[in-house]
């Protein structure tokens, strides 16, 4: 245990990092990532580190290198967030599934039962007028972008609902614990029912903290991921009949 | 605003820092600590004499920050000025603000957690908006992955950024959970750069509550009064009163005094 870490083993966090993001839809096909020097700069790794995650990335199909005046590194074209996100899923159990669900659920309801007793009145103010953008934004019939638009709208809400918790921690473990979540959160995006009703759900969450009611609060986001959940595990189910 | 005018206000700021700081290490604990000994029940003569007194403690701390920060913001409209607004690149920012920023981390007085500038949407030539910004103990800078959470945020709609671009004034935002920068809970002063009289973005440092917190209790406590410090929204920034910590929001407890700090947008309270 009191062996040297060293760089082994950085090159793969690096590579994850990079793959988190672009199976995310963080970055997207096309996408040039940074230059290897600004990457390890900005990761505080060595540029051969870098220049080892790149490979491993390449080799996965996710990054591609151009030469060149414009080259580079690029997102590969075939990078889709959708399919990522079904291996992913397909890839889990449904116990897996069902335990992100819990431990998401738990986290975003002590963060939203402690905005609850600490939001400011404008702060809620500002969450709604933006969860009211979102009603126009998304049509009948949105195309990826707009649906990747409406994820990450959703996304930010949820987490600057979390932050007014004044919990740097909470707020902290959110961040990290979306970036998991949210890629299969896109997959039930997709149903315009399902949009409109975790609109609705959030809604309520909106209306509890408003209102300082930290048991409606709690009891609101429970039913929200609770319905994303049951989605989740209903497609994995599916999943299972191909 | 005049160069000459703003050089005065910061002196002042600094002298009345520097005499509230000397105020703070040997008069508190003696006058006004024997004056609260003296009697058990406070009297509002000694509730009104500690308001009056936490007020300027906590009006000095920030009025030197925010010299320091409006010299800074100053120097860099000057720079830009003297650039050319015209074609101005993310690189070419980056270059000019990063000696300030490293500057304003070396700020001995205070550790200051981040520092830069935030470019308003329509300023660079090469990019929508911009943040020159670095942080922390190893003074990263601040770099998004293009469409991450982080990316989507419309900074135009925050506190820091609104206030300075609306009023022209500095501004000291928060407490926040910065999710935006540092992810620490956070305040931040934001101080207008404009070019010809044109807001261009804010130039900003941070000081997490940790360490307002560590400065602001010693002198707070010596008061001899519980009192807490608030936000414009009645959120706690550093309480001596056991009843609220850092983060709470006064709803429904029973105010028995309140009063505004000068330099910035805070109050002192005391409850019953």
């Amino acid at each position: 245990m009191f062996l040297p870490i060293g760089d082994a083993g950085r090159a793969e966090l690096v590579e994850r990092r990079i793959a988190e993001a672009i199976m995310g839809g963080h970055l997207r096909a096309g996408d040039r990532l940074p230059s290897e020097a600004d990457l390890a700069h900005t990761m505080g790794v060595a540029p051969v580190t870098v220049r080892e995650a790149l490979l491993g990335l390449r080799s996965r199909g996710l990054v591609v290198t151009r030469r060149g005046r414009n080259g580079g590194s690029f997102v590969s074209a075939e990078a889709d967030p959708l399919v990522f996100a079904r291996e992913a899923l397909v890839a889990s159990s449904r116990f897996a599934i069902r335990d992100l669900g819990v431990h998401y659920a738990a986290l975003t309801m002590a963060g939203t039962r402690l905005a609850a007793r600490r939001a400011a009145l404008s702060e809620v103010a500002a969450i709604r007028i933006r969860l009211a953008k979102l009603d126009t934004a998304v049509g009948q019939k949105p195309g990826a972008s707009e649906l990747s638009a409406w994820r990450q709208t959703m996304d930010d809400l949820q987490l600057e609902l979390v932050a007014l918790s004044q919990s740097a921690r909470l707020t902290r473990d959110q961040m990290r614990l979306q970036a998991e979540f949210s890629p299969l959160l896109r997959l039930i995006d997709v149903d315009a029912g399902t949009r409109s009703r975790h609109r609705e759900l959030f809604g309520s969450v909106l209306d509890a903290v408003e209102a300082g009611d930290e048991d409606a609060a709690g009891a609101a986001t429970e039913r929200l991921v609770g319905d994303a959940i049951d989605a989740l595990d209903a497609l994995r189910l599916q999943a299972d009949d191909f | 605003m005049h160069s000459d005018f703003r050089r005065t206000i910061s002196d002042e700021r600094q002298l009345v820092y520097d005499a509230e700081h000397g105020a703070v290490d040997r008069m508190w604990p003696t006058t006004i600590g024997d004056a609260i000994s003296a009697t058990t029940v406070p009297a509002s003569g000694a509730t009104t004499s500690a308001l009056d007194s936490a007020s300027s403690i906590v009006s000095a701390y920030f009025a030197r920050l925010l010299s320091v920060l409006e010299d800074h913001a100053e120097q860099l409209s000057r720079e830009i000025i003297f650039q050319g607004r015209e074609g101005l690149t993310a690189t070419r920012i980056d270059d000019l603000v990063e000696p300030h920023a490293n500057e304003l981390l070396d700020y001995a007085s205070e550790p200051i957690y981040g520092a830069g500038f935030i470019a308003t949407v329509d300023l660079l030539a090469d990019a929508p908006s911009h943040l020159a910004w670095w942080q922390g103990a190893d003074r990263r800078k601040l770099v998004f992955p293009p469409r991450s959470v982080k990316q989507g945020i419309d900074y135009r709609e925050l506190e820091w950024f609104r206030i300075p671009s609306l009023t022209g004034n500095s501004h000291v935002a928060g407490p926040y959970v910065d999710y935006l920068c540092s992810d620490e809970y956070t305040m931040t002063a934001a101080a207008p750069v404009l070019v010809d009289g044109n807001f261009v973005g804010v130039a900003g440092l941070d000081v997490l509550i940790e360490t307002i917190e560590r400065r602001l209790t010693p002198p707070l406590r010596a008061l001899g009064f519980p009192v807490l410090l608030v936000n414009g929204v009645n959120r706690v920034l550093v309480s001596t009163d056991p009843r609220l910590s850092p983060g709470d929001v006064l709803r429904h407890q029973p105010v028995l005094d309140r009063r505004r700090c000068d330099a910035v947008d805070l109050e002192i309270v005391v409850l019953h």
